[in-house]
């Protein structure tokens, strides 16, 4: 008695308050599999031939045993590829401004690094666990209120298929395809660049280990030189983020990319032009400590700024060059 | 190998469950009637599939059930409504229609179709 007595609790216990009818024909039916003057081994018998109370109760509950179904489940991880990679990208931007701007002038420059590395890698993590808790959340919500049932999966516009969909689909093709590491990776480049460009003087110079501890002796840039051109600096750091941007919605090259390509190349070796042309752009320190160092006297600012003009000419040339070739790529 | 046959066999069988028992509910049943009635035809039902199903039918307005405390112990019996009995005349056609069809396919010759 006792044993059919829990059997019938663990199942409804598993169903909505008002199913005593189910308990009281559950006992009936327990009583009509069992032969007169029963005993424990013929309950267990009976107990065995009705299976786990977990699915007997599951059979009776109308409500899904998953989580997310095959309806959600494709526009459930279409829409997590798709959010993901852009709150990294976020919270990457806004950890590196926030230690911009809370920038005091007196820190090594590793350990603003470290810190914005650190920052970045915890705040990635938290917002990842934020989106893949709110999405999940709202599609096992969906999963459970969708009264309309449809028996087909669903689209990430969670409408029917049609033919017509495919008509939106872009044809990628694999020799022309950017991956998203790439675009990641322009991202986080013109992060770093932005960040050391506006704080040079305090992370591009010359470091002397003195006392086991690394220091900043020196920088490389006069910095105030630097700052003039904050204008041009960030019209090109938005021609970048533009073409990032166009890569990323395109998903591959085309005739329109390899365009932005070139102009965005042409918009930085201007920009580089004009910046390393200037005389006064190298520091003065940095002069006088190098020509100490090496004991020598020498214009080095003239060969060196023609050197990186023609470097970053070059490498332009080659991604422009690049472009084109992949735009251009059959197949 | 035999646990995929399993698997088939028990797919195959699972669509034709409404069907077998809503056959027998012309006349009203009790949960464990029915499953004797349905073992002595050799059809084997899992009793946790079995009693969850009568109550969705009783949801779907196939079978009407009543409690019966008559008997020494309660029962619950279950019986076709005018819908169910609608509903079951239907879905026999199509079973005969298709296990038709599906002789056919199988010998691959019309001649031996049984009638």
């Amino acid at each position: 008695m006792h044993l059919i007595d829990i059997y019938i609790q663990e199942v409804t216990r598993r169903l909505p308050e008002k199913n005593q009818d189910i308990a009281l024909e559950l006992r009936s039916t327990i009583e009509d599999m069992l032969p007169e003057n029963y005993t424990e081994l013929d309950v267990k018998e009976i107990l065995t031939k009705l299976g786990n109370p977990v699915t007997l109760a599951s059979g009776y509950l109308d409500r899904p045993m998953h989580l997310i179904g095959p309806i959600y489940f494709d526009a459930y991880v279409t829409l997590l590829k798709m959010i993901l990679p852009i709150m990294t990208v976020i919270v990457l931007v806004i950890v590196s401004i926030e230690n911009i701007l809370s920038f005091k002038g007196n820190e090594a420059i590793i350990d603003i690094l470290l810190d914005i590395m650190g920052e970045g890698i915890w705040g990635v993590i938290n917002a990842a666990i934020q989106t893949f808790f709110w999405i999940t959340l709202v599609f096992a919500v969906l999963e459970r209120t969708d009264i309309s049932k449809e028996s087909v999966s669903l689209n990430t516009g969670f409408k029917k298929w049609t033919p017509d969909d495919l008509k939106e689909i872009p044809v990628i093709s694999k020799k022309r395809k950017i991956s998203n590491v790439e675009i990641f990776g322009s991202i986080v480049m013109i992060a770093i660049f932005t960040v050391v460009y506006f704080n040079a003087v305090h992370l591009v110079g010359v470091y002397e280990n003195v006392q086991g501890e690394l220091q900043f002796v020196t920088p490389f840039f006069n910095q105030e030189v630097l700052q003039s051109y904050w204008f041009i600096v960030v019209l090109a750091i938005v021609v970048e983020m533009f073409l990032v941007f166009y890569k990323f919605m395109g998903g591959q090259w085309t005739k329109k990319v390899a365009i932005l390509n070139l102009i965005r190349n042409i918009v930085s070796t201007i920009v580089c032009i004009i910046i390393f042309t200037n005389s006064h752009l190298i520091n003065e320190n940095f002069i006088t400590y190098f020509e100490e160092l090496f004991n020598i006297t020498m214009d080095i600012k003239g060969p060196f700024m023609v050197g990186i003009i023609l470097l970053f000419v070059v490498f332009a040339v080659i991604d422009v060059i690049q472009g084109f070739r992949k735009a251009y790529t059959k197949g | 190998m035999s646990n995929l046959l399993n698997s088939f066999i028990t797919e195959l069988r699972r669509g034709t469950l409404t069907l077998a028992v809503l056959s027998q509910l012309r006349v009203p049943q009790y949960g464990y009637s029915l499953v004797q009635i349905l073992e002595k035809s050799n059809i084997v039902i899992d009793q946790s599939t079995l009693y969850p199903l009568l109550r969705r039918l009783e949801k779907q307005d196939l079978v009407v059930s009543s409690w019966d405390t008559t008997e020494s112990r309660p029962r619950k019996y279950y019986v076709l409504s005018e819908y169910g009995k609608e509903i079951l005349e239907q879905l026999m056609k199509e079973w005969e229609k298709t296990s038709r069809e599906l002789y056919i396919l199988l010998k691959g010759e019309e001649g031996d179709a049984p009638n």
